[in-house]
């Protein structure tokens, strides 16, 4: 299964994935048009300045999901077959036990909405538009990797 | 082939069960609850009763859970008694049953103060389906409502009430809402979002009697004399764990059932999760009850996967909660108050009063040991886990209530192995 992996020597902390993210979660799919929404589109992505370093944060699927656990709704599924957290908005209350719970801070409250926004690997395309969006080729999208130090 | 019993058809008990089935798919299991539905989420009937849920939506699991598990369910059927030393339990309908290993996840039920008229008809607890049943029976003829304290069971009744276009008096002992989970100053933000949008608390005031005649309530009395005129009565007054069953055995009990490192009791094929468990508290450092459904969900994974083999020890729990009213989202992590004279505390705070937003951190050493976060949760799983893991914080204590900290901040302190970052 695929996975983001970030560069963090490339990243420049431009927040093009940032970007990118959020229009394509938007509605109408366009930068200029999704700014008008009665709901704003916010990113699944957050870059993080830490020491020197820019960081790309957002959920990572993680296999023993603490979302997941906390999910007093049960809007919240490990699907071990696509490695990924699922999230059914439709039985989503905005509880935020999720964003409570995740110890990488992926998870973000959408208080507007009452719904959290966390990545979901723009699960209806390809590749996440995040990827393409970098424009120094920080975000990696690949099977499992061993990490080289 | 083991006979597993859980005990409990909620948080806990579910998440036992399944812990169970990853491990052992022959084994028999078998469900027991006193209430006559599917594994429902407790913490929803709020949103049920304000009509932002259906019934359908609060059950959690799909229609055939059971069967795909392999369960056995019995509903409406109370545990009475358990027998460890035949290894067998006994219900009210006389039946018996027998196991290998039994978990009790039996949850708790809500405190009514005694005080004269509080059995009267209308006075409701607020935890299960059937409460909300009985509550929606009246709330179209229902003008005023008390909710009797101000801790979360109380305002999330009181904010279901209001959706429901009733007036809501919440009558509170203290002086502030919230006084299990917050301190004064979040507690105040709390309390402007509730008045707000209409809902009215009166603060340092008990009922002292429910009034009313032939068994049908028309109002309470305060302390102070005062008399409120109400149709209804929800009562938030604490919950106290059903450790009924255990009564008169070796099973050791201080407020709930103690736990051990595997969350056994003093019985080692007993096991128990949930908000009946007395678990070892991280902040506290010592064996204390922290209800909260994600707790309750970890502690039955854990002591299903226990019962089917493993032996796996818990790391404890940390008192904490998240809510929202009206928009102002809350979570409170561990130690939230301090006794100001205690030294060996240290508090750091940010109060945007223009934006709603306070934050405050509790120190001890130089491990975080508490939080508090309203206006503003992001992150907050961040912190929860440097409260777990006792990570001592010194170098990045100057960050911690920085706009922009975030996981990047502790990934050198917490000392496991970066995988995404490359």
């Amino acid at each position: 299964m695929k996975q983001l992996y970030y560069d963090v020597k490339k990243c420049l902390g431009c927040k093009s994935c940032e970007i990118a993210c959020a229009i394509a979660h938007s509605v109408t799919q366009d930068l200029f048009k999704s700014i008008k929404e009665q709901r704003l589109s916010l990113p699944r992505k957050k870059v993080y300045f830490s020491a020197g370093k820019n960081y790309p944060v957002s959920c990572r699927h993680c296999e023993d999901p603490k979302c997941v656990v906390a999910c007093m709704s049960g809007c919240l599924t490990y699907d071990k077959e696509k490695k990924m957290v699922i999230h059914d908005e439709s039985r989503c209350v905005g509880c935020w036990m999720c964003v409570m719970s995740c110890p990488y801070g992926a998870i973000r409250p959408n208080i507007k909405t009452k719904i959290p926004v966390r990545c979901d690997k723009c699960k209806d395309k390809e590749e996440p538009v995040c990827v393409q969006a970098c424009p120094t080729g920080a975000i990696i999208w690949q099977e499992e990797m061993v990490i080289k130090k | 082939m083991n006979q597993f019993i859980i005990i409990g058809n909620s948080a806990a008990g579910i998440a036992g069960l399944e812990a169970i089935r990853e491990k052992d798919k022959d084994s028999k299991v078998i469900v027991i609850s006193d209430e006559n539905y599917s594994a429902y989420c407790r913490c929803m009937i709020s949103y049920y009763l304000a009509k932002e849920v259906s019934e359908d939506n609060l059950l959690y699991r799909p229609k055939n859970f059971y069967k795909e598990n392999n369960v056995e369910l019995l509903l409406n059927k109370k545990v009475t008694k358990v027998d460890p030393k035949k290894n067998r339990i006994i219900c009210e309908d006389k039946s018996q049953l027998g196991y290998d290993a039994l978990l009790i996840a039996t949850g708790s039920t809500p405190k009514f103060p005694e005080i004269p008229g509080i059995k009267k008809r209308g006075v409701f607890g607020f935890r299960t389906i059937k409460d909300v049943k009985e509550i929606e029976g009246l709330v179209p003829v229902t003008k005023t409502a008390c909710i009797m304290g101000g801790g979360l069971i109380g305002l999330k009744a009181a904010y279901a009430l209001k959706k429901r276009n009733i007036d809501v008096k919440v009558i509170i002992k203290s002086k502030q809402v919230l006084s299990q989970m917050l301190d004064f100053e979040a507690a105040l933000l709390v309390q402007k979002k509730l008045e707000e949008h209409g809902i009215e608390i009166i603060f340092n005031q008990d009922v002292t009697e429910v009034i009313g005649d032939e068994g049908e309530l028309k109002a309470v009395k305060l302390d102070s004399g005062k008399v409120i005129g109400c149709s209804l009565i929800i009562v938030g007054k604490g919950v106290s764990p059903n450790l009924g069953l255990v009564k008169d055995t070796e099973i050791k009990v201080s407020e709930g059932i103690i736990a051990d490192g595997l969350l056994r009791t003093s019985i080692p094929n007993i096991y128990v999760a949930g908000d009946v468990a007395e678990t070892y508290d991280i902040t506290l450092g010592k064996h204390s009850i922290n209800a909260l459904w994600p707790i309750a969900v970890e502690q039955g994974r854990l002591a299903g996967s226990n019962m089917a083999g493993d032996k796996i020890n818990y790391e404890g729990s940390v008192g904490m909660n998240s809510i929202e009213f009206f928009g102002l989202p809350i979570v409170s992590l561990g130690i939230f108050k301090i006794n100001p004279d205690d030294k060996s505390f240290e508090e750091l705070k940010l109060n945007n009063v223009k934006e709603n937003i306070y934050k405050k951190i509790i120190l001890r050493g130089n491990a975080l040991v508490g939080a508090i976060f309203a206006g503003d949760i992001k992150n907050s799983g961040v912190y929860l886990r440097l409260i777990r893991k006792r990570v001592d914080v010194s170098s990045i204590k100057d960050k911690l209530l920085e706009a922009n900290f975030g996981y990047p901040d502790v990934i050198d302190l917490i000392k496991e192995k970066e995988k995404l970052y490359v």
